[in-house]
């Protein structure tokens, strides 16, 4: 029986793929160093316009988890090849984090009713 | 020849029998790999534990909360004493590891190449940049604790005492992550440079290391976006 090594073939890259591995690589240091200068000069920006806070801190708040979402798929689809990988070991790495949306949720929402009880209770 | 032993190991020493009951590694990866995709996976967990908590009791007191701007306002430098300049001083720290991850990521493609030189080269840069983070923790913290702000107590900006305690515990842990990660990439250089990974065949070990490295980066960008930018 023919014994296949596992992932022989990555392991060892022909000049060609070495060559693509370094430009997508150069690509993704360049995203993230604008995406985090971005989100640095935004929060820089909002601190001078409101520095005693309100205005659209929930936009902006938004702004920068979505960014952050942005800077995690490329390190993980890049950095850490997760799109290189086969199907299901992708999937095994990935769905795991179904888990944690149901978590920031739950505890978002127990937070918030700690935060309601305060007025009852004076626990904080 | 089921029983085969890998001929390159990669990076193992047992039996494929040994390794997988089935007979042959399910994806078709290392062993190796697979179990660092496992234990990040947990270790994603611990974190997002951690954050999670900060989320909840932030809610809880979100009329209360203080203000990133104003606890992190400084440089903690002796030349820039007195100087008010709002997260400098945390993104410098962050470039820090986006570079280091980008060399990390070169090591892991020379390995690809076989290039033992090339391995070293990219390594250096890298645990130099973690050493210097680690550097820069401790300049933080020093600052903010002589400030008054520690695990137990707060001072006027920090408000609330959850905030010293989930700043330190939380960034601790990370910077305890990155502390690991210098020690193995120390390894990892000694051992490339001795020709190591040329007599295995392969270099995956810089690729199982080069996994981890990239994760304390990816926490990061969370620990950064809690405490600094929300």
């Amino acid at each position: 029986m023919n014994f296949e090594v596992p992932s022989e073939a990555h392991l060892h890259w022909n000049e060609n793929e070495y060559n693509e591995g370094k430009k997508s690589v150069m690509k993704t240091i360049i995203i993230l160093s604008i995406v985090t200068v971005i989100e640095v000069g935004a929060a820089m920006v909002y601190d001078k316009i409101y520095p005693t806070g309100g205005g659209p801190k929930m936009w902006l708040n938004l702004f920068m988890a979505v960014m952050s979402v942005v800077k995690v798929v490329y390190i993980m689809g890049i950095f850490m090849h997760v799109n290189h990988e086969t199907g299901w070991f992708k999937r095994t790495i990935l769905l795991p984090f179904l888990f944690l949306i149901w978590a920031i949720i739950a505890f978002a929402v127990e937070g918030g009713s700690w935060h309601a009880m305060r007025e009852l209770l004076n626990v904080f | 020849m089921a029983d085969a032993t890998l001929h390159h190991g990669h990076g193992d020493t047992g039996s494929v029998k040994e390794l997988w009951n089935g007979g042959k590694s399910p994806f078709r990866l290392g062993y190796g790999k697979v179990m660092m995709w496992y234990f990040l996976i947990s270790d994603t967990f611990t974190f997002a534990s951690f954050l999670i908590a900060y989320a909840a009791l932030r809610f809880a007191q979100a009329d209360n909360w203080p203000n990133p701007a104003e606890v992190f306002s400084s440089i903690p430098l002796d030349i820039f004493h007195g100087v008010s300049a709002p997260l400098v001083f945390v993104s410098f720290m962050t470039f820090l590891l986006i570079l280091s991850s980008w060399t990390m990521v070169r090591a892991v493609q020379e390995g690809y190449r076989m290039n033992k030189d090339g391995v070293v080269k990219y390594l250096i840069p890298t645990i130099i940049c973690g050493i210097l983070f680690i550097f820069c923790q401790y300049l933080e913290w020093t600052h903010l604790i002589h400030d008054g702000m520690t695990p137990t107590t707060a001072t006027a900006t920090t408000k609330i005492t959850n905030f010293g305690q989930l700043f330190f515990v939380i960034t601790g842990f990370h910077g305890m992550h990155v502390l690991g990660g210098v020690v193995l990439n120390i390894w990892l250089a000694v051992s490339a440079a001795n020709g190591r990974f040329d007599k295995v065949g392969h270099y995956e070990m810089v690729e199982k290391i080069g996994l981890y490295w990239h994760f304390v980066d990816l926490v990061w960008v969370y620990v950064f976006l809690c405490f600094y930018l929300l």
